[in-house]
């Protein structure tokens, strides 16, 4: 398909996306937009440095490797260098979503389901909305000189409700969002978007300011989800870790971080927005699990610090679309179901607060998390709601205080926002879990 | 049948580092295109990545006028503004040359530091242009240095950032601060003793981003901003004034909106004087709402012109300078110089929390140590109100040739 240079490891990505994005002002269609769009990410590598080249015009992609190979420095053994060695080779056309394909699925039909959704906005509180539906289908397909040649497709939908709220001198901008990986999933969704628009105006209505200070958190499969890859997940992306002998040993496999009723999980097979059966390197996904029991057994890897700490592939290297090289990232990023029912959890609390939902959080040496939606929990019941500016605690003691995990259990899929890291926002992910209490967190 | 044209051509040379090292070179080429097409009260958008040709972009914007969403406005047109910001681009050696030497000073003067992330020259085109005479061009290129700084004896993801953004980059203003920079990353400090202290920020796209809420002509109209009913109200402190600023010597975007509007020296006020004077309106929303226009129409090349604002695009505000000497205006106290604040809030009446993950001790004019992490603690209307200090030109400490500013407030601390 391509003429690879000789001495020199290349990889072709090229992009195809499907997208659709059908926008309302309170009931009026302010947008029907409908894209087909094409790019490619070239990468080159001569032992020493990596070239790369992002382009619109797909038909130009031999010219660019062409280009790329005369910046670079051939190496006659380049298959012997450690990075190329460890790059698999695969073969494989995944096609999924041939059955279900939004492709298939009229712009009618879309719009048609979004008006049945406006039509449940009849609160007063409501003053004014804007909403969306949103879908893509991408087919990214992978080329290299090692003889990898592969094709998969992913796909996501989704409705997103944007509320403005105003309960006498109590404003507030809050979001209703379903998503799935086929229309059929976002479909019948009343009851829970009506219960949602209920309990935000509730919330909006009688929230009260909390007291700050150190609480006992109780977090919702969302809550425990953001908790789970701000406060941990992006301390197990490897890169952080080459060269930095520090780092390697404050985070040293084998190390016991948690209790032993803490397992946390990446999987890039998992259906959903963060799914990735294979990543833009052309790795085959792994389920790897980063904590067992409450020990550090995992990292996640590109190709090349897979090479660098000797460690194994775990696909993870991804990038926001083809305008950017694959870095070390989280996909579906997961604390495994405890087996405490919620009630027993809450019922053992006297004084804390429950996180239901989140507007966002990151993930330094200190992580935070921004409650939407967070409640009072007085003696073993959930009560008033409060509002919180940010939940924040040391990602170095946080996962040593998570000390009760429910089994009831949820992961989720979105659209809108994703994970940030450095220049490349937002990644789509997916994440959820448990119920998860945290002894410990400061709120303000 | 008026139709109107965007393009967009951004091309970029990226030093990727890694551990004090390039480690790969990144070049983009991206065409991005739209045509919008108006008849009878109608618009219909079509737009691609690529260099794909109008012929076929028409055809496409036509056949979304069958969606039938409405646009009865008229279309900006009799204005031809073509502006050049940068004839100097530093070329893709020139950058690389460059990276490689500020990477050779920083491992050998800083071995105890690693750094990583980017050294980038950025170029870019934007035109508008329509059937009703509307001619806009806007060229510019950038050179950026972002790098994540480590210290090698911490196990934390990264302890600190230096950066310098501009059009052309001097290296000797950039080793004249980043040298002081880095020695006071080395000097670790008590945080001065204190329940409030005053804090000085590079950042204001916080306060900004929580006003831009409430400064926005729609939910100001439909009751949900906090300023809804308080038009000619005090609402902060007198020093406090706010425009829309589109001028792109102070951040590189371009000088137009995407309805194509060129707003008098690019500016458009909205608090003067502390005073609530305008709020921020598109087309749609002035005439929907009986609002002045404020030429605020954002959004992606191809998306309805609006005022949902993107990630990338946000509505341009800006603070105006209103002080001139943080010195005196530090009354002898030292104050904490904010580097890295990452995932504080408002709450939606205005509480406002964060913690400070990476800052300096700093006496308004040197910089004498890092600080500890803490979190600090405020609402919205004291930082603007009784404990503004004020906004500042930042003269003191060289971040680029784009003029940049400093805002101060007292806060009150959680150590």
């Amino acid at each position: 398909m391509f003429k690879f240079p000789q001495g020199l490891y290349v990889d072709v990505r090229i992009e195809e996306t499907f997208d659709t994005k059908i926008s309302f002002k309170k009931e009026n269609l302010e947008e029907q937009k409908i894209r087909t769009n094409k790019g490619a990410f070239i990468r080159v590598f001569d032992g020493n440095r990596w070239y790369y080249s992002s382009i619109t015009n797909v038909e130009d992609i031999q010219e660019h490797i062409d280009t790329l190979a005369k910046m670079a420095t051939p190496d006659p053994n380049i298959l012997q260098h450690p990075i190329v060695k460890a790059f698999e080779v695969n073969r494989d056309t995944l096609i999924q979503h041939d059955q279900d394909s939004v492709t298939d699925i009229s712009v009618q039909q879309k719009q048609e389901l979004m008006e049945s959704y406006l039509a449940l906005i009849t609160d007063p509180a409501i003053v004014h909305h804007t909403s969306y539906y949103v879908d893509n289908k991408t087919i990214k397909s992978i080329y290299s000189s090692k003889g990898t040649a592969i094709t998969f497709d992913k796909q996501t939908c989704g409705i997103r409700l944007t509320l403005e709220l105003a309960c006498g001198e109590n404003k507030d901008q809050v979001t209703v969002s379903k998503a799935a990986t086929n229309f059929a999933g976002i479909q019948g969704q009343e009851d829970f978007i009506t219960e949602e628009i209920n309990k935000s105006v509730t919330f909006t209505r009688d929230a009260e300011p909390v007291v700050p200070g150190e609480y006992t958190i109780l977090l919702s499969p969302e809550a425990t989800g953001v908790f789970t890859h701000e406060s941990f997940g992006h301390k197990s992306e490897s890169d952080f870790m080459v060269g930095d002998e520090t780092m390697r040993k404050e985070w040293a496999l084998g190390k016991a971080i948690g209790q032993e009723l803490l397992t946390i999980i990446d999987d890039g097979g998992e259906p959903g927005s963060g799914y990735t059966p294979y990543d833009d390197e052309g790795t085959k996904s792994r389920k790897t699990e980063i904590i067992s029991k409450g020990i550090l057994t995992g990292r996640l890897h590109s190709t090349a610090t897979s090479a660098a700490l000797e460690e194994p592939l775990t696909g993870n290297a991804r990038s926001i679309n083809f305008e950017f090289e694959p870095i070390v990232r989280m996909t579906t990023t997961y604390i495994a179901k405890g087996n405490r029912p919620l009630a027993d959890i809450v019922a053992d609390i006297k004084e804390g607060i429950f996180v239901e939902t989140i507007k966002h959080g990151s993930g330094m040496s200190t992580f935070t998390i921004a409650p939407a939606r967070a409640y009072k929990i007085e003696q073993g019941r959930i009560t008033t709601p409060l509002k919180i500016s940010v939940i924040t605690g040391s990602v170095f003691e946080a996962l040593a205080e998570v000390d009760a995990v429910s089994s009831e259990y949820q992961l989720m899929t979105f659209v809108g926002g994703g994970c940030g890291k450095m220049e490349q926002w937002p990644l789509p992910i997916g994440f959820g879990g448990p119920y998860t209490r945290v002894k410990k967190l400061k709120v303000q | 049948m008026k139709q109107e044209f965007i393009v967009i051509r951004e091309k970029e040379t990226a030093a990727r580092v890694q551990n004090s090292s390039v480690n790969a070179v990144r070049i983009k080429d991206i065409v991005k295109k739209a045509v919008r097409v108006y008849e009878n009260g109608k618009i219909g958008i079509s737009g691609a990545i690529g260099d794909i040709g109008e012929d076929a972009l028409v055809k496409g914007a036509v056949e979304n006028l069958t969606a039938g969403i409405d646009y009865p406005y008229p279309l900006t047109g009799n204005n031809k503004d073509h502006r050049s910001y940068n004839d100097k681009a530093v070329s893709s050696e020139e950058l690389l040359e460059m990276a490689e030497s500020i990477l050779a000073t920083l491992q050998k003067e800083y071995p105890d530091f690693s750094f990583s992330e980017t050294i980038a020259s950025y170029g870019m085109e934007v035109e508008m242009r329509n059937t009703e005479g509307l001619d806009l061009k806007y060229s510019d290129a950038i050179c950026y240095l972002g790098l994540l700084l480590k210290e090698k004896k911490t196990a934390n993801l990264f302890d600190g950032f230096i950066s310098c953004d501009g059009r052309q980059f001097d290296l000797n203003k950039f080793w004249d601060i980043t040298r002081p920079v880095l020695e006071a990353y080395r000097t670790p400090v008590a945080l001065p003793p204190g329940d409030t202290l005053p804090i000085i920020s590079f950042d204001t796209s916080g306060p900004l981003g929580f006003l831009a809420k409430s400064l926005n002509g729609e939910r100001y109209a439909t009751g949900s901003s906090l300023f809804t009913g308080k038009m000619e109200q005090q609402l902060f402190n007198e020093k406090v004034s706010l425009e829309i600023n589109r001028n792109p010597i102070f951040s590189p975007k371009p000088f137009f909106d995407m309805e194509g509007v060129v707003l008098k020296d690019d500016r458009y006020p909205l608090i003067a004087g502390g005073k609530l004077v305008n709020v921020f309106t598109d087309k749609k929303t002035a005439a929907q709402y009986n609002l002045p226009h404020t030429g605020a129409a954002a959004g992606e090349y191809d998306d309805m012109p609006g005022l949902a604002a993107s990630w990338n695009s946000p509505i341009p505000l800006r603070f105006q300078s209103d002080s001139t000497d943080l010195r005196a205006a530090l009354k002898g106290q030292l104050a904490v110089l904010v580097i890295s604040s990452s995932g504080g809030d408002f709450t939606p009446d205005g509480s406002f929390a964060a913690p400070v993950q990476v800052s300096l001790l700093f006496d308004g004019e040197k910089l004498l140590g890092k600080l500890p992490e803490f979190t600090m603690r405020s609402h919205l209307n004291k930082m603007l109100g009784q404990d503004y200090i004020g906004t500042f030109d930042n003269n003191i400490l060289y971040l680029g040739d784009l003029p940049n500013q400093l805002q101060g407030y007292y806060m009150t601390i959680m150590r």
